[in-house]
């Protein structure tokens, strides 16, 4: 029987992933909402459990990207025809769900990526983060991948995209435009449609002192190894 | 003469010093010191088996440049060094560079199986509390 996972990873968010899961409840019927507690030292596993949800516990803290990769290789467990991931911040709105699994669903594109940028949602980011925005999409382009918003985790995807998504390259920590270039290379039908975020109501540690230069500089690495491994198809 | 005859003449008067046999009692004594502190941590298992080549081996490389100072003599010489010992320190650093580089790539290797294995005990975590289609939460 095909099923329909929805992830959220989650990493100390007991005070706004509640609220998530009620929005959740209210915006969907049909999928199994799976909370991957990245070790978190709150109360973030219980509010989950409470809300109803299916919570896979880190025996430790793995990184938002390992959270990740659990939740897929539960979905592929499960053998999940559909897999959505959002955010525990807040910053997704469920409600916007169906839109974006609609093209996986009826099989247009492998992998949907929500994007801030395709038409005009009054999103706006630091100076920063619109470099690195820049940055990248300028790296998918070299590679041959148009994308409006690498760093966007609000995505949906089909089987295919998780049997890629369940080795070993996937990184640990930060899986961006990275990972969106190794599906591509792997021959998957990469596509966006547009999506409203609000901004996370956290602070994020990945924009904290010298973290940013080092996701810079690691996201040109693996970039650039993704771009070497695999070998488009058609 | 020129400067440069000068600094030429200088590092053949360099090159034809004596050995000291003090240093080189003292190299091959570390050496042999450095194989039984490797021995030592073996058998009280501090170091694993397969850790030990490496050391072994810098520990037997010591030893026959102290035996055979000429060796590195000639390496000196080939690769235009003025004193023995700075081709010594250079090649160590060398080893030690390319030590670091493959405990990292070893580092690597056990982060990703470390990961494999949290997320795997995660899972089975997850379906020995809540077997899936039994008794797991009802979906959203």
């Amino acid at each position: 029987m095909s099923e329909a996972v929805l992830i959220i990873p989650a990493y100390g968010e007991a005070e706004t992933l509640g609220r998530v899961l009620a929005e959740v409840d209210r915006a969907l019927t049909g999928y199994e909402v799976v909370v991957v507690d990245d070790g978190s030292q709150d109360a973030t596993a219980s509010i989950a459990e409470a809300a109803g949800a299916r919570v896979i516990r880190h025996p430790f803290n793995l990184g938002y990207g390992a959270a990740l990769q659990t939740g897929y290789k539960y979905a592929l467990q499960r053998g999940a025809s559909l897999v959505v991931q959002m955010d525990a911040d807040g910053q997704h709105d469920p409600r916007e769900i169906p839109r974006l699994a609609a093209p996986v669903v009826a099989g247009e594109c492998d992998l949907m990526v929500g994007s801030r940028f395709l038409e005009a949602t009054g999103y706006r980011h630091g100076f920063l983060r619109a470099l690195g925005r820049q940055l990248f999409r300028g790296l998918a382009r070299l590679a041959g991948l148009r994308v409006s918003d690498p760093t966007s985790g609000f995505q949906a995807m089909n089987l295919e995209v998780l049997k890629v998504y369940t080795q070993n390259f996937f990184p640990a920590d930060y899986p961006d435009v990275d990972v969106l270039l190794a599906a591509y290379r792997h021959g998957l039908r990469v596509a966006e449609c547009p999506v409203h975020m609000k901004p996370g109501v956290r602070s994020s540690t990945l924009h904290a002192g010298l973290r940013p230069v080092y996701y810079a500089y690691k996201m040109i690495l693996s970039t650039w190894s993704a771009s070497a491994s695999g070998r488009r198809a058609g | 003469m020129t400067e440069e005859q000068q600094l030429e003449q200088l590092r053949h008067l360099f090159l034809s010093a004596p050995e000291s046999d003090s240093a080189r009692v003292i190299a091959i004594v570390l050496s042999l010191a450095l194989v039984v502190t490797v021995l030592w941590m073996v058998r009280r298992r501090i170091l694993r088996e397969e850790y030990t080549p490496i050391w072994v081996g810098i520990a037997f490389a010591v030893t026959i440049v102290s035996i055979r100072a000429d060796l590195l003599l000639a390496l000196t010489r080939a690769i235009g060094a003025w004193t023995s010992s700075s081709t010594l320190f250079a090649l160590g650093e060398f080893a030690l560079l390319l030590i670091c580089l493959n405990y990292a790539a070893r580092l690597s290797k056990q982060s990703t199986q470390i990961k494999n294995l949290a997320q795997e005990l995660a899972l089975l975590r997850a379906r020995v509390e809540h077997p899936v289609g039994s008794q797991g939460p009802p979906p959203a």
